[in-house]
């Protein structure tokens, strides 16, 4: 059984497309291979056929102006401008200041969040308006601050009398 | 690895634009503080005389029963609640005599004045962040106290 390399050698060899060793070599497998020898038999009847049969295809046009009208259809093609996907201020509005926004949005609502749950610590002051021996007390672990009004025991006019709903 | 197409990479920058804005929105919207203001009379005694007072709730017993104070019961006179806006100020009669006026200073701090029976008892500004406690108490007769605690509550 012919492999598909020696068909293709034998084309060649038909086609007078082999070197003069290959040449020689396939004439001598010929001489010895009456299958090899059908086989190139059948492909010179084909090649005949095709030679002798296929009808020439005559172009309205020649051949040269066939060819310039795929040549100018390339070159138009090129030079044909692209458009552009939008204008050019709104792709630049779209790719840097919208981007941008969002991300000064985030660091502005980070600073605004972490300033109000978070104040810094910053100064305290105190002015006792009634009452000069008030003393402070501050529980930092605890999250208290005491502010102790002395005043209101040893007077009349005490601060007692905020509660004297009482009665 | 899965590539980073255009596509995603624009849906990408969408949605942090949106989280962006609605984060703005929600901080500017949630700007305002929320205080909390009690009048409170401190004693030995088991009972309050007056029916209508009620004991502090226990969180506000536990913060008190953690200062150096000496007595033993705390009742709540009065409640009221407080918002306030940035820079702004807000006055509250926690009794007929007793007022309490809280000024938002940069953000950060608050100023507290309290008025007893229309005279300017004290004036402080110090920052009072999300749930502590500023305390303000005097002796009251019969060896009581009264008390008025703000809290900031948002």
């Amino acid at each position: 059984m012919m492999d598909w390399e020696q068909q293709l050698k034998l084309q060649a060899y038909l086609d007078d497309e082999l070197s003069a060793a290959d040449r020689r070599r396939v004439e001598a497998w010929l001489a010895r291979d009456s299958e090899a020898v059908a086989l190139l038999a059948e492909l010179r009847r084909t090649h005949m056929a095709l030679a002798v049969g296929e009808r020439d295809h005559q172009l309205p046009e020649s051949r040269e102006f066939y060819w310039s009208q795929i040549e100018r259809g390339i070159r138009s093609a090129e030079r044909t401008p692209t458009a552009p996907e939008r204008s050019s201020w709104w792709a630049a509005w779209r790719r840097l200041v919208i981007p941008l926004g969002a991300m000064a949005a985030v660091v502005l609502a980070g600073i605004l969040t972490v300033s109000q749950f978070n104040p810094a610590p910053g100064r305290e002051s105190e002015m006792t308006l009634a009452d000069s021996d008030a003393f402070t007390y501050r529980d930092y672990a605890g999250g208290m601050t005491l502010v102790w009004l002395s005043y209101p025991a040893e007077s009349e006019s005490s601060l007692s009398s905020l509660v004297d709903t009482l009665d | 690895m899965k590539p980073i197409t255009l596509f995603a990479f624009r849906r990408w920058w969408r949605c942090l634009w949106l989280a962006g804005l609605l984060v703005s929105v929600g901080t500017l919207l949630a700007a305002d503080f929320k205080f909390e203001a009690q009048l409170i009379w401190a004693t030995n005694d088991q009972k309050s005389p007056n029916p209508k007072h009620k004991p502090v709730e226990a969180e506000v017993r536990k913060k008190l029963s953690d200062l150096p104070l000496k007595w033993k019961n705390y009742f709540e006179v009065n409640r009221k609640t407080m918002e306030l806006a940035r820079g702004g100020s807000q006055k509250v009669a926690l009794s007929e005599k007793c007022t309490l006026e809280i000024k938002d200073v940069d953000g950060g701090r608050v100023e507290v004045s309290l008025v007893g029976k229309r005279e300017p008892v004290l004036k402080r500004t110090q920052p009072l962040p999300k749930d502590e406690i500023l305390v303000l108490g005097g002796n009251a007769p019969n060896a009581t106290a009264w008390l008025v605690t703000l809290k900031r509550t948002e």
